[in-house]
């Protein structure tokens, strides 16, 4: 991503004809339509869906269903509920990954331990973190278990609630401990690649150790750490696994919401899904917009 | 130049290969498809013909594949028996209700000619909904050789849901709800549903149930219960008397809520995490559509062996599951034949056995031949199942199946959601 | 006042002793202090990684050969191989998630990188406005929700009978992938020196040999990489597996949802390990890569939360 800025202007170097030009145009907007066309179908098909036109259950155009399902509180303390824990679990990971990259940044040996073990979940679906956290987190998980061998607790019940409870908590800790690695990775790499350079060119300016860390690597991380952490909310809020096995039942996690409809007995209730998926795509697009934005403005204010 | 006419000459080979890989889909997509055989070319068949008909091919039979002890009776029991006596290989892939019948109505819609399933596992509202929908291939259950063993005197196996099968699904199994308690932990369970209630208040936070398919059976349980029992619901589903029954039973939740496990507020997903959550000592009941359930749960290690069965005696439901044919199977004459010789009075048997599946037969003892009756009766009593006499005395059949879906949608949005 | 102390620090701790060894000596005392105290808090956050990252794969492994295993024993009450038994058996289930699971996912990564290559490399040519455009339509398979999407298609692939199919599965699996690695070769093919390519036709190559004989060759890890996105989006994926496939095909997420859902804790776990086993063969492989060469990888696939 930081790479399509920076290099921008490269493909000006030998400018072709005016004709190649356009062809060229055509052609690369053809290939990201193509792309794109999938996602298209689903959102055509999905709207047909939600006014009744398409899917199980459908009985001619009408706008009642839509309207019915932006009206329910369910519905509304679900997305509210899905982007709190994204939302959390994301700024978790996010300055963890941060506080670890300059934490170990030196290139000793530690350093490079270090590097190796924040990146060593990376390969654990989401899935498998989900069980885990379970396994852990749960009333009678292993956190639990081990505070009974402690003496420090004599039942289940006096475990805090950590997984299906209200807050989100096991399933922000699940969800952080597996976004981590990831951020973590994209931050050791961004200071290795250009803060050690720019910092040392701050301090032979004169700037001690902490303004050029506050001036120069945070700023640096955050801009370069943005496309990842949009990417990495984008995803969990879009994913189903871990919500799914950690979240509570009420308020219902918003993927969990739409399958559960998806699925549910009553037929009637079937279309609903098309809604909420489509309430999904609009969701991930504003985050998307968001990012744009932040990321234009930042190079306004660059310069 | 010739760099400009290279480069438009592999532009236009980058534009092929993209038109290529985009096409090929497109094009594997519509290069399948066969006319499966109709109901009335079966019908018109001899039972051997529609045996050498099925040999050779394969069934794919859409079922629930979330217990081991079913997967192994299906896959390395029923699966290479089929394959040696009829030729006949066995798909099993994993689907529910809802996700079946998404499955088949949308391939109808899609008037795709042959579908992806054969046998379903199915009942209840599921089997309503596919018969509604005309999903369902049919009558064939009749045609069985084995379906003159079947316990039809049983109001239990002959309606499913007090709907009349039709000879459009062939019965199974049968199950009974059951609580599951720990003889240790909760020497002296409660035998009633009033019972029960002052048991609840008397122990805060160590009852729950489910929000998936056993839930909403306790949930119709209860309603029964608290309603003076089955009979006023049976005879179709009816409004008036579903919005009374059912006031009743939000009625009991609510006042219990406070004292249920994490008050009310959270419920476990399915069964399994309410078994979890029971054998973990999170709270000291768990329950299940089939009271055998104990039987293959302890085995499993998933229970623990002090784990028993109980009978509410203000009744329990019992139903039987059946299986029916896709009406738009590739293979019917496949698809019966599995489910002939899944009624055989010895897969049945193998089925009951508490260290395969524990799952009830559908076959009469007075019905079978002698020497396969005195097996079934042969079949030691596993300590964990409970007695047949007082299973049949307890048992209370379903209602509609409206009944179901209703309480199921109504508890998501009343008690789940908590709004009063 | 505090933050400059505790640069200050930093920076001192960084640095040789002899420096801070010509400083007063209650200066000193109060900066080894901090000094120590920095060290102490580096050793914490190391154990701190190092649990977080053994801890729960151990859990995991002692879950896979657990038996009965209730609260509140820390150890199983016995052990039992059954999770990892119906994984050897053949025709069983686990094996043949394990293997579909394998097949789909190198299926998706060869055929996605093969579809994104040129997509990317068209993209890339693009400037100005366009190319926000284009960045933008290439965003959309990658943001929109699994859940959402699979419903949304699964009704036209269902039309066309491909829904509950493997084909059906891989094309769905694509979409996501296509969109990674489109964005991927995007980034690609613009910091690619075009200049050895035109070299090369001004000698008289053909386009289809400089492709064979130029790009593809300079490209060879890159494209490597981009095989092994595709191969983790595809072997990663729940969602979409469930939907499309609709129970048909089984891949391995799917078996370990259904493990977990349906309470069978040790085959979970076994699942789940196996699931992770080629994520870490790729990752070791990247890290025996070259140091640029994984500094690339990341510079440009920091768009894919595997």
């Amino acid at each position: 991503m930081n790479s399509f800025e920076q290099v921008a202007h490269r493909g000006q170097r030998s400018r072709p004809g005016a004709g190649i030009y356009r062809w060229e145009t055509i052609r690369g907007l053809a290939a990201a339509l193509l792309v794109a066309a999938p996602v298209l179908l689903g959102v055509a098909y999905s709207v047909a869906g939600a006014v009744g036109l398409t899917g199980v259950g459908a009985t001619g155009f009408a706008l009642d269903r839509t309207r019915r399902v932006l009206s329910e509180r369910v519905v509304w303390d679900s997305i509210a509920f899905t982007l709190w824990y994204s939302a959390a679990a994301t700024a978790l990971a996010t300055a963890a990954a941060i506080a670890t990259a300059t934490m170990f940044r030196r290139g000793e040996r530690a350093d490079r331990v270090a590097h190796r073990l924040a990146i060593a979940p990376l390969p654990v679906p989401y899935v498998v973190a989900a069980a885990v956290g379970l396994l852990i987190l749960g009333q009678s998980g292993f956190i639990s278990r081990a505070l009974y061998a402690l003496g420090l607790s004599a039942s289940p019940a006096d475990m805090p609630a950590l997984v299906y409870d209200s807050h989100g908590v096991g399933l922000i800790l699940t969800l952080a401990w597996k976004e981590f690695p990831f951020l973590a990775l994209v931050a050791f790499s961004l200071l290795a690649t250009r803060a050690a350079a720019l910092e040392e060119a701050a301090r032979t300016l004169g700037a001690n150790a902490w303004q050029a860390f506050v001036r120069i690597t945070l700023p640096l991380l955050w801009r370069g750490l943005l496309p990842a952490v949009t990417a990495v909310f984008i995803f969990v809020v879009g994913s189903y696994e871990a919500s799914a096995l950690l979240g509570p039942s009420n308020p219902i996690a918003f993927p969990v919401l739409t399958l559960e409809r998806y699925d549910a007995l009553d037929l009637s209730q079937r279309a609903d899904a098309y809604i909420l998926g489509l309430i999904g795509m609009i969701i991930a697009l504003i985050a998307i917009v968001l990012h744009e934005w932040t990321r234009a403005r930042a190079e306004r204010l660059r310069g | 130049m010739p760099s400009n006419t290279s480069r438009r000459a592999a532009r236009r080979v980058i534009a092929a290969t993209e038109i290529v890989l985009a096409a090929l889909g497109a094009a594997i997509a519509c290069s399948r498809d066969a006319p499966p055989p109709s109901s009335a070319e079966l019908a018109a068949m001899s039972w051997n013909q529609i045996v050498a008909k099925a040999k050779g091919t394969t069934v794919t039979w859409r079922m629930w594949r979330g217990d081991p002890s079913i997967n192994s009776y299906v896959d390395s029991w029923v699966a290479p028996r089929l394959k040696a006596r009829y030729g006949i290989t066995v798909n099993a892939v994993d689907a529910q209700g809802p996700e079946i019948l998404n499955q088949l109505a949308i391939e109808k819609q899609a008037q795709r000619g042959a579908g992806s399933t054969d046998l379903v596992w199915i009942n209840g509202e599921t089997f309503y909904n596919l018969r509604k929908s005309g999903l369902l291939f049919g009558p064939w259950a009749g045609r069985l050789p084995n379906a003159r063993f079947v316990d039809s005197s049983s109001a239990i196996i002959a309606h499913d849901f007090e709907q009349d099968p039709a000879g459009y699904e062939s019965p199974w199994g049968t199950v009974q709800f059951a609580l599951i308690y720990d003889t240790v932990r909760t020497p002296s369970p409660p035998r009633t549903v009033a019972e029960l209630n002052g048991w609840i208040r008397a122990h805060p936070g160590r009852f729950t149930y489910d929000q998936s398919f056993t839930g909403v059976t306790f949930l119709n349980v209860l309603m029964y219960a608290l309603n003076g029992g089955v009979q006023q619901f049976q005879g179709g589903f009816n409004e008036k008397k579903y919005a009374e029954g059912s006031g009743r039973v939000w009625d009991w939740l609510t006042a219990l809520r406070p004292t249920l496990w994490r008050r009310g507020e959270a419920y476990p997903g399915g069964v399994a995490e309410l078994h979890r959550l029971f054998a973990n000592g999170e709270v000291d009941f768990s329950m299940s559509n089939n009271q055998n359930d104990v039987v293959t749960k302890v085995r499993q290690g998933i229970l623990p062996t002090t784990a028993r069965p109980l009978l509410l005696r203000d009744g329990t439901i019992a139903n039987t599951h059946y299986l029916g044919i896709a009406a738009n199977a590739r293979n019917p004459a496949g698809a019966m034949v599995t489910a002939d010789f899944l009624l055989s009075p010895e897969a049945q048997l193998q089925k009951l056995k508490p260290d395969v599946w524990a799952d009830g037969t559908v076959l009469s003892m007075e019905r079978l031949p002698a020497e396969w009756a005195a097996r079934f009766r042969a079949l030691a009593a596993d300590i964990h199942s409970l007695p047949h006499d007082s299973l049949t005395k307890y048992a209370r059949p379903e209602v509609a199946p409206q009944y179901h879906e209703r309480l199921q949608s109504d508890w998501r949005k009343r008690i789940r959601a908590n709004v009063r | 006042m505090d933050a400059r102390q505790g640069g200050a620090a930093t920076r001192v701790s960084s640095r040789s002793a002899s420096r801070s060894a010509s400083r007063s000596a209650s200066k000193r005392a109060s900066k080894s202090g901090i000094t120590t105290r920095a060290k102490t808090l580096r050793y914490a956050a190391l154990f701190a990684l190092f649990a977080s990252a053994v801890v729960p794969l151990a859990l995991l492994l002692l879950w896979s050969v657990s038996g009965r295993w209730f609260y509140p024993s820390l150890l199983p009450h016995s052990l039992s191989v059954d999770g990892w038994r119906a994984l050897a058996q053949s025709g069983q289930r686990l094996g043949v998630a394990l293997r579909d699971s394998l097949v789909l996912a190198a299926l998706d990564g060869v055929a996605g990188c093969a579809i994104a290559f040129p997509l990317g490399r068209s993209i890339a040519r693009l400037r100005g406005h366009a190319r926000y455009v284009a960045a933008a339509a290439v965003f959309a398979p990658i943001a929109v929700p699994p859940i959402a999407f699979g419903i949304g298609v699964q009704y036209f692939l269902l039309s066309i009978g491909l829904g509950s199919t493997t084909l059906g599965v891989l094309l769905a699996h694509l979409v996501p992938t296509v969109g990674y690695l489109a964005l991927y070769f995007m980034g690609v093919f613009t910091v690619l020196d075009t200049g050895i390519e035109e070299e090369a036709r001004t000698l008289g190559a053909t386009a289809l040999q400089v492709l064979l004989s130029v790009t593809i060759p300079i490209l060879r890890r890159q494209i490597v990489e981009a095989v092994a996105i595709g191969f983790l989006i595809s072997w990663s994926q729940y969602a979409l597996t469930l939907t499309i496939g609709g129970g048909s095909v089984h891949t391995l997420p799917l078996e370990v949802f259904a493990y977990m859902r349906d309470g069978q804790g040790s085959f979970a776990a076994a699942a789940a390990l196996l699931m992770i086993v080629p994520p870490v063969l790729l990752l070791l492989a990247a890290q025996h890569a070259s140091a640029p060469l994984a500094r690339r990888a990341v510079t440009h696939a920091d768009v894919v939360p595997l």
